[in-house]
Parts: structure tokens; C-alpha cells; sequence
């Protein structure tokens, strides 16, 4: 399958291809099977296949370069919504300076986006707000499967129930989490809903088994 | 005194009810008889399925487009048509439509570009069986049955 | 004979849920107690779980839009124009005047039904029956316009992306006008048999306090955090959907309390009633669907786009990959987030507060499962 370059710098995932489009449709597995193209399937792409994002500047986008280098990789806005991509490790530092030191004092969400197809596997994404400053900031970064970044409940108690959440949907473990379960899919449940190589129509037989006492939930 | 008064005369107790007999005014009661009575049901509502026929030779309006099962996000519509070679048009020979799993958002009905499919005004869809909540083109035609529940 | 029998032991682990009237809805909390009084909880979480953001991935942008409504099953219409807002925002699409204004008038309506139907069930929580009657009667009203507008009362599916699918009918501006008239001295009547209630004070009173700053580490939003005495609201701070063209207030109140609460909850209704008045006197002719084209396919992209819902800041985090279907949808639930906080409000308090504080923080159960 094609696209898997992700050029340097780049503001954004460079996948989402037609391949990838088509991956996503409903009964496909991850597996780079041949899907039947769907009417509504968009045929290859054409020009641009990644976000076209500019770059942010604003005073605070260059005190966070200044502040801390090479681990802010990008700071750029896209339809007016400014967001940051740093190191996984930088990430929380980033956050308890901007809390800190900037006021944005109020962690809207935390949550994950699965690209299966690049090596640094989710985008973690944590949305924050500033009540004074009355402005919305993005931290992204990328991290690998089986990574383990460090969790936000540190810095921001919300981050608790929403990094179970992130956990329980894309099995990212958070290192450091005082209570890392399962919130909304039953404790014993196997496998991570949210991956996209967790098709729609997939369950865990077993559990379902077991405590509805039925063959399937279908 | 004037309390005690109030006391033996029951004052309170004819005011409490003043409120309730106020109260009675049939304007304000909404109690709708259903079975007997239809309710009131808005003219938008969106209830059961029909496929419209034409009134005047009672075909189908519906061009077997298939933009509705397309439309659909249960994806619960099946449109079978088979081309008339005379016509050259595809002529509808099957619709099913499963009730169960519909969650009559309207989408098919906005997508139908002939006004054939419609979510009307009827909201009795109950069936015994799993099997009976799927509408074939006969009933999607002729509407739900029984048509009027007796009390 | 055993060493130890459980009346030796001070702390006893109470369920309550998921089946409890008082959880509104499928809430499981494990309590922690010390004879009445609460040491610690425990969410239990997901019976409602139905997999909304992975429906979303499968589903083309305009079929996902129904399936919003079944989050938050009260405020459906706010759930719908979230999601709207959010997809136009990526398509950059521009929504006409009119449908604007119809939007901002429905919203209202679903802002007051909602809040109507959190005080009636709240009241009965407490033990007032009385105003649940009242509430269910104005509520209603409400609900019979939704009907006459969009043909479904709770789960309306009301707008489309780039304006709405439904013209308004013969007689909607009357209708919410009459809405309004009848519906604030109602508020009034409410308020006549609660605010100065004194079982209801002695209930609420002091009850799940929450400061303004423990509100923002909670990311606790809405009627909870205006209760401690930020003035903050979507609306306002950031205004969506033409909401800086109506003139309101945004209520708050001091102690952060549950009385307090109540109180923003009962301004709240009637700020809305004043917003439907301005927009239904205001409403522009005009076209009501943008052109945003019969496929709706957004350039690859991502936005977070937040509105005021009833409960607090609804989110969607929508990324696009280009194709017809979203690459993923995120909410951010303002129920799921703000009840995060009952443990901090319920700590130390008693059982009996445990309702009053489930109640106060106007969770919907579809909304935190999802
Ligand atoms: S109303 Fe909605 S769910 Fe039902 S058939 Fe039509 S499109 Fe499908
Ligand atoms: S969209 Fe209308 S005309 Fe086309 S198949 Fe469906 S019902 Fe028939």
C-alpha cells in the first residue's frame, strides 16, 4: 500500500490516502485485503492528501519554542485552531508550563486518534483551554503501540476518568495513572473498540458468552 | 377568633378546592383517549413507512433509484428492481423495509427524490414476531395492520 | 465464633445502581461508609456504552448526525448542532441567516426542556413530587414544537450539516412566542414552591460544594462551574451560531452549592426564554441550507469545535481524512467529565446527599456511556 512517508516537519499525519479511506469503511478489517470500492469511495486522492495547516506565531508559540527547543516539533493553526505537536515525553512539561505560566488552567479533553499504517501508531491529543485568556490550545503527539506515556493526572485531575477512557478504547497505558481500568467496556473485556483494526462487528465472543449467556450480541 | 371561624367554616379546605374545580375546565385536560380517539399527531411526524402508489393507477411511484437504502445508516433498506426492456427503466420488484432497526431519522425519506418512500402520521407498528417488524412491499403499500386498534 | 463479625468493622460498602431511580439512569456508584457518612466512591460506569464515536468512523458525515441525538437524549437538539457545527467547521461552510436563527430558538427550547425535566426529576430526588408534574407540563410544550418542526419530540435529528432539512411550519413564531409567555410565570410558580422551601433549602443548602478553582482541575463545565461563581459560558466567551446577536446574561451565583445550582439552573431558563424572544422577533427570510453539496466530504483536516449544551461544554474533536466517512469523531461529554467530580462533592457528606448530588450534576447516562 502506498503512502507511508511522512515528510519532516510536517504538520500533520501524512496518510489518509484513498487506501486508507477505503480502510475505514464499514466491514473492512485492517488487514490491506482488497475492499470492494464503495459508490461514496473517494478514488485516489488528488493534491492535498495532508492538513493544510499554517504555521502559528503567536508570541506564545515562540516563548514555547524558546522554552523548550527541539521537543516542540510544530506549532501550527488550522481553520483558526492553534495546536502544538511536541515529543511524547515533552508533552506534560508543556502542559504544566502552559498551565502555569499562561494560564490555560482547564484540560477540555484527552483523547487519541489511531493511524494504523504509521510507526509512531496514535496521536495523542489533549485540548486545553485557558479561561483567561479565553483561547484553545492543542498538545498532539505521536507515540508508538505499546508506549507509555506519562499520564496528566499530575498536572490536571480531569485527566483521570479521560485517560481511562483513551486506555480502555485504544489500550494506551499511561504510566504513572493512580487507577488505569477499564471505564466503559467491562473490565474482563478483550481488546481496545476504538483501533481501527477492531472492526465494528467484532466483540469479545467470550464475554458475551459468559455473562449474557447468549451465542452473540448481533 | 377570625381563625377559628376560617376553622369551622372550612375556608381552606373550599379554597384547595376552588383550585382543583379551576382546574377542571376542559381546556386544560389533555387526557387523550387513545384507542377509542387518535391522538394528535403532528403533521411532520415521522412514523411508520409507506411507499406511495400513484392514486390514480395505483402504481408505485418509487424508480427502484436506491438512493434511500444509500441513504440509510442502518443500512435496513433493500430495494430489488429488475429492467423492463420495453421502458427501458428499472421497475421496482421488491422493498423491504426492517422497522426494528430503523431509528426514523428521515434520511431516506429526504434522499427520495420522487416522494415515493414517506415516514408517516402512523406510529402502531407492534408485531409478535422479529419477522413481522420487516415490511415487504405489500405492507409498505397497503400500511400497517390492523389499522385502527379497538378498545 | 469468628474473630471479627462485621459489626466490628466501621466501613461498609454500599451499591447503589445501576437499577436505582435516583442514579438517573444506569449509574452504578460503589459508596464507601462510615455508618451515614461517605468515605469514598466508586463510578461503575458503561451499561449504556453503545460505541457512538466507533459508529461515527463507519458512517458517512451526514448519516452519523441521528445517531447524536441518542447521546445526550434530553438535549438532543444541542447534541445535533455540536456535531453540525463541527463538520461545517471543517468544510469551512457558511450557514445562512435563517437557519442560524432557527437553531439558536430550537436550542433554547431544548436548553429549557432539558432544564425542566433535570428539575422535576431532581425535586423528586429530593422528595418534592409536586414539581415534576408541573415540569412534565411545560416540558410538554416544548417538545409538541420539536414535533410540529421536525415530526420527533426527543430525538429530533433537526438539523443537517450546513443548515436544516425543515422550513419552519405555519405558526412557528407564535407558537414559541406563546411558549415564552406561558412559560415564565411558570418559572415563578417553581420557584414559589422550591427557592424558599425549607425542606428544599435544608436539603441543599451547603450540600456538594464545589469551588471554582477544584471545578476547573475537575474540568467541570456548565451550571456547575457558573454555581462557584465563574462567569463563563460558551455563548458568550466564544459565540456559535449568531449567539453574539441576542442580548443575556450569563447568571451566577457564589457558594457553589447544590441550592446554588438550582438557582443558575432557574435563571438559565429564563435568559433562554429571552434569547427565543430576540431571535423569534428577529428571525431573518431566507434561504436555510448552505451550499455544502450533496456529498459531504470535508479536505483531511481536524477541529475541535465545543458548544454550551445544558450540561456544559459539548465537544467534538471531528479529523477527516478526505473521504466521506470521519476519520474519527471524539466527544467530549460534558455528563461523563462532570461526574467525575462526585467523589470530591460527596466525600464526607452523607447518603442521603448522594442523591441530591447525582441529581444536581445533571448527568444523562447516554451522554456518559455513550
Ligand atoms: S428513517 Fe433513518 S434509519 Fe429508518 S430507514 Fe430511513 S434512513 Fe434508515
Ligand atoms: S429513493 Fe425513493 S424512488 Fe428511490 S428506491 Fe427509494 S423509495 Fe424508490
Amino acid at each position: 500500500m502506498p503512502d507511508e512517508q511522512k515528510p519532516e516537519g510536517s504538520p500533520a499525519p501524512s496518510e489518509g490516502g484513498g487506501s486508507e479511506a477505503q480502510q475505514a469503511k464499514p466491514p473492512a478489517p485492517a488487514t490491506p485485503k482488497p475492499v470492494p470500492p464503495k459508490p461514496a469511495a473517494p478514488p485516489a486522492p488528488k493534491p492535498p492528501a495532508v492538513m493544510m495547516a499554517t504555521p502559528w506565531t503567536a508570541p506564545l508559540a515562540e516563548d514555547l519554542k524558546a522554552r523548550f527547543g527541539d521537543a516542540i516539533k510544530d506549532t501550527s493553526t488550522y481553520v483558526g485552531q492553534n495546536f502544538v505537536v511536541t515529543t511524547p515525553e515533552a508533552a506534560i512539561p508543556v502542559m504544566e508550563y502552559l498551565k502555569v505560566e499562561a494560564d490555560f488552567d482547564y484540560l477540555v479533553d484527552v483523547t487519541a486518534v489511531d493511524w494504523p499504517k504509521r510507526p509512531e501508531r496514535f496521536d495523542l491529543v489533549y485540548i486545553l483551554y485557558s479561561f483567561a485568556r479565553n483561547e484553545r490550545v492543542r498538545i498532539k503527539t505521536y507515540i508508538k503501540d505499546g508506549d507509555k506515556p506519562k499520564t496528566a493526572v499530575g498536572v490536571h485531575l480531569t485527566a483521570n476518568w479521560l485517560e481511562r477512557e483513551v486506555f480502555d478504547m485504544f489500550g494506551i497505558e499511561f504510566d504513572g495513572h493512580p487507577d488505569l481500568r477499564r471505564i466503559l467496556m467491562p473490565d474482563e473485556w478483550e481488546g481496545h473498540p476504538l483501533r481501527k483494526d477492531y472492526s465494528i462487528l467484532k466483540q469479545d465472543q467470550r464475554w458475551v458468552r459468559e455473562n449474557l449467556a447468549i451465542e452473540s450480541g448481533q | 377568633m377570625g381563625s377559628l371561624l376560617r376553622k369551622i367554616f372550612l375556608v381552606d379546605l373550599f379554597q384547595g378546592l376552588g383550585v382543583t374545580f379551576r382546574n377542571q375546565n376542559p381546556k386544560y385536560i389533555c387526557t387523550e383517549q387513545y384507542p377509542a380517539e387518535r391522538p394528535r399527531i403532528a403533521e411532520r411526524y415521522r412514523g411508520a413507512p409507506r411507499l406511495n402508489r400513484n392514486p390514480e393507477n395505483g402504481e408505485t411511484l418509487c424508480i427502484a433509484c436506491n438512493l434511500c437504502a444509500l441513504a440509510c445508516p442502518e443500512t435496513l433498506i433493500v430495494v430489488t428492481s429488475e429492467r423492463n426492456e420495453q421502458t427501458k427503466r428499472k421497475d421496482l420488484t421488491n422493498f423491504t423495509y426492517d422497522t426494528s432497526r430503523c431509528m426514523f431519522c428521515g434520511l431516506c425519506e429526504d434522499a427520495c427524490p420522487v416522494d415515493a418512500l414517506e415516514l408517516t402520521q402512523d406510529f402502531e407498528m407492534a408485531s409478535y414476531t422479529r419477522e413481522g417488524q420487516v415490511w415487504d412491499r405489500q405492507a409498505l403499500e397497503e400500511g400497517p395492520r390492523p389499522k385502527q386498534y379497538k378498545c | 465464633m469468628p474473630d471479627s463479625t462485621f459489626l466490628d468493622s466501621t466501613e461498609l460498602v454500599l451499591n447503589m445502581g445501576p437499577q436505582h431511580p435516583s442514579t438517573h439512569g444506569v449509574l452504578r456508584v460503589i459508596l464507601k461508609l462510615d455508618g451515614e457518612k461517605v468515605l469514598g466512591t466508586d463510578c461503575v460506569l458503561g451499561y449504556l456504552h453503545r460505541g457512538v464515536e466507533k459508529i461515527a468512523e463507519n458512517r458517512t458525515y451526514a448519516q452519523f448526525n441521528p445517531y447524536v441525538d441518542r447521546m445526550d437524549y434530553v438535549a438532543a437538539i444541542s447534541n445535533g448542532l455540536g456535531y453540525c457545527l463541527a463538520v461545517e467547521k471543517l468544510l469551512n461552510a457558511e450557514v445562512p441567516a435563517r437557519a442560524q436563527a432557527v437553531r439558536v430558538i430550537l436550542t433554547e427550547l431544548n436548553r429549557v426542556a432539558s432544564h425542566l425535566l433535570w428539575l422535576g426529576t431532581h425535586a423528586l430526588d429530593i422528595g418534592a413530587i409536586t414539581p415534576l408534574f408541573y415540569c412534565m407540563r411545560e416540558r410538554e410544550a416544548a417538545l409538541t414544537i420539536f414535533e410540529k418542526y421536525c415530526g420527533a419530540r426527543l430525538t429530533t435529528h433537526a438539523f443537517r450539516i450546513g443548515g436544516l432539512q425543515y422550513e419552519t411550519y405555519e405558526g412557528f413564531e407564535q407558537e414559541c412566542k406563546d411558549f415564552c409567555d406561558m412559560f415564565l410565570p411558570k418559572v415563578d410558580e417553581y420557584e414559589e414552591l422550591l427557592t424558599a422551601n425549607r425542606i428544599w433549602m435544608a436539603r441543599l443548602q451547603g450540600v456538594g460544594v464545589l469551588s471554582a478553582e477544584e471545578c476547573k482541575e475537575y474540568g467541570v463545565t456548565g451550571p456547575v462551574l457558573r454555581a462557584a461563581g465563574e462567569k463563563w459560558d460558551l455563548r458568550k466567551a466564544q459565540p456559535y451560531s449568531g449567539y453574539e446577536k441576542y442580548d443575556f446574561d450569563i447568571p451566577t451565583c457564589q457558594n457553589g452549592d447544590t441550592y446554588d445550582r438550582y438557582m443558575i439552573r432557574m435563571q438559565e431558563m429564563r435568559q433562554a426564554v429571552r434569547i427565543i424572544r430576540q431571535a423569534v422577533d428577529a428571525l431573518p427570510a431566507g434561504p436555510i441550507m448552505g451550499k455544502v453539496g450533496k456529498v459531504i466530504k470535508p479536505p483531511v483536516g481536524e477541529a475541535y469545535v465545543s458548544i454550551e449544551a445544558p450540561k456544559g461544554e459539548l465537544g467534538y474533536y471531528i479529523v477527516s481524512d478526505g473521504s466521506t466517512q470521519p476519520y474519527r469523531v471524539r466527544v467530549r461529554p460534558p455528563s461523563f467529565v462532570n461526574l467525575q467530580a462526585l467523589d470530591r462533592m460527596i466525600r464526607g457528606g452523607l447518603v442521603a446527599d448522594v442523591v441530591a448530588i447525582i441529581g444536581t450534576l445533571d448527568i444523562v447516562l447516554g451522554e456518559v456511556d455513550r
